[in-house]
């Protein structure tokens, strides 16, 4: 059974955590993409993207969900069930792009910025779950 | 020390000086003699390979050892080498299953721009940056894993030796372990760095006829000198109707890919006959897909398969490819075409992407 059963249960997890990212020391990384970058994701289907704001702005990006309007820089396909393993930590990008379990378009040397930052990210996803009550999917079935 | 090194994607190869720390225990410290300029190190520097910048470019060398850590054995200072980029651990899953070329924590290092002990031992002003592929041979020296070094005879030009350390063990070896038998008809789309090098070793294992597909037509010349039978320039000619006409409708036995274009690779997989073998060696973006006929798989019996270092442990096969070349059958010198001095690096890398063929190489 997926791990998100609708996109609203997948908002309320993955979509709640990006919210919490812009607020961490390590969201001003997204001024290094440069530009929109787009997660779409299948089972369940639904898009969500970080959208980069002015350096004077409060939080370095915002959240937006559903169809694009604006320009998209770079993007990562893959299932939610993908997705939150991969914010747990458990996917290895590298394997993962070449099993097509992400599907990556754009200029993915951008997404280099962020990788070397991903261990510190991951124990915010466990603690974000936690704080949410959703402890349950602190552990994945192998 | 100086080094080249790119400091971020785009930004144009610069020649800086370095600190560089002395070996870890497992480490040796080599004073650079010659070093290749490929096609990879170019695509760290463009970001299609995206790798951890800042980076020291250059994983094809040769040199000799001058420091070594405490607990290295094999290695002594004196010694002439060549580097690896590929310093197998021979614990994984992979080395233990007979894959050295997939060592996990080669790979790793590769991705994450360390050794193989996880160290980054060059610094730019006091800050710890990357080295390519556990290497890093564009510098006046390197600190790299004991795993990382074979030696060579001490007579061995350092120039024809480094490029021992990927383009030959890659050519090479993906011919030598492809399904190639005495007599077959072999395709080879492009003839760079590496696919002169899979005419090398296809000529080495027997086949009587070799085509090479290449835009250059000094690596055509070059190709035809060391083996090939028939070369194609596609600027000129459609390939693959040309490898039809030669192979009389039937197609080649085994076709290697060996640029890293997704459309090469369908190329090479389209020419292979039925029952035939496709080998993709050239490295494409970690993000690109390719397109080809699924029905060609059962219908045609066709078999599609990719070539990493060539298959090869260069603690093996280095000593094997140095007897090839003492003897006349494998050779490295008509591959160099041009050298150069590590201040002219960002000058070699133009050369080596305006297309102008054969092998650049700098030389202390």
């Amino acid at each position: 059974m997926a791990i998100f059963e609708s996109p609203e249960s997948l908002h309320a997890v993955l979509g709640t955590f990006f919210e919490r990212l812009r607020q961490v020391d390590q969201a001003y990384l997204v001024y290094q993409i440069g530009g929109t970058l787009e997660f779409i994701f299948n089972k369940p289907s639904t898009r969500i993207r970080w959208i980069p704001q002015p350096p004077d702005s409060a939080l370095p990006f915002r959240i937006a969900y559903g169809e694009p309007t604006e320009p998209v820089l770079l993007t990562f396909e893959q299932d939610g069930d993908t997705a939150h393993r991969f914010w747990l930590g458990r996917v290895n990008l590298q394997q993962a792009l070449a099993r097509q379990q992400v599907i990556a378009r754009g200029p993915l040397s951008r997404a280099m910025k962020l990788i070397p930052h991903l261990d510190t990210i991951y124990p915010l996803y466990q603690e974000h779950l936690v704080a949410i009550g959703r402890s349950d999917l602190l552990e994945v079935r192998r | 020390m100086r080094a080249a090194v790119v400091s971020d994607y785009g930004e144009p190869v610069r020649i800086v000086s370095l600190e560089i720390d002395d070996p870890g225990p497992n480490e040796v410290l080599v004073e650079m003699r010659a070093s290749g300029v490929c096609h990879s190190d170019w695509h760290a520097v463009s970001g299609r390979l995206p790798l951890p910048v800042p980076m020291v470019l250059g994983h094809e060398g040769a040199g000799v050892v001058r420091k070594v850590g405490s607990r290295v054995r094999q290695i002594q200072p004196g010694d002439c080498v060549v580097l690896s980029w590929i310093p197998s651990c021979g614990s994984c899953w992979w080395c233990t299953d007979g894959h050295p070329e997939l060592c996990e924590r080669a790979n790793d290092a590769a991705v994450n721009g360390t050794l193989a002990s996880g160290d980054k031992r060059v610094r730019w002003d006091g800050t710890p940056i990357s080295v390519f592929s556990a290497t890093g041979t564009l510098a006046d020296f390197a600190v790299v894993s004991e795993r990382s070094v074979v030696t060579i005879p001490s007579d061995m030009p350092f120039e024809e030796a480094s490029l021992l350390g990927c383009a030959v063990q890659t050519g090479v070896g993906a011919a030598l372990r492809s399904p190639i038998r005495p007599g077959d008809t072999i395709l080879v789309v492009g003839a760079g760095g590496v696919g002169l090098n899979i005419v090398q070793g296809a000529r080495i294992r027997g086949a009587a006829k070799i085509i090479a597909v290449d835009l250059s037509a000094t690596n055509r010349e070059l190709a035809l000198s060391l083996g090939a039978t028939l070369t194609i320039n596609p600027a000129k000619d459609d390939p693959l109707l040309a490898i039809l006409d030669y192979t009389h409708d039937r197609g080649v036995d085994v076709a290697f890919e060996a640029v890293g274009q997704v459309e090469l690779v369908a190329l090479a997989f389209n020419a292979a006959r039925r029952g035939g073998t496709a080998v993709a060696i050239g490295v494409p973006a970690p993000n690109e897909n390719l397109s080809i006929n699924a029905f060609a798989f059962p219908s045609q019996e066709k078999t599609l398969t990719g070539s990493w270092y060539g298959g090869s442990f260069a603690p093996r096969d280095i000593p094997r490819l140095v007897e090839l070349w003492k003897s006349g059958h494998l050779r490295l010198a008509p591959l160099i075409k041009r050298r150069y001095r590590l201040d002219d690096t960002p000058k070699a890398f133009e050369d080596l992407i305006s297309g102008r063929g054969g092998r650049s190489v700098i030389a202390w």
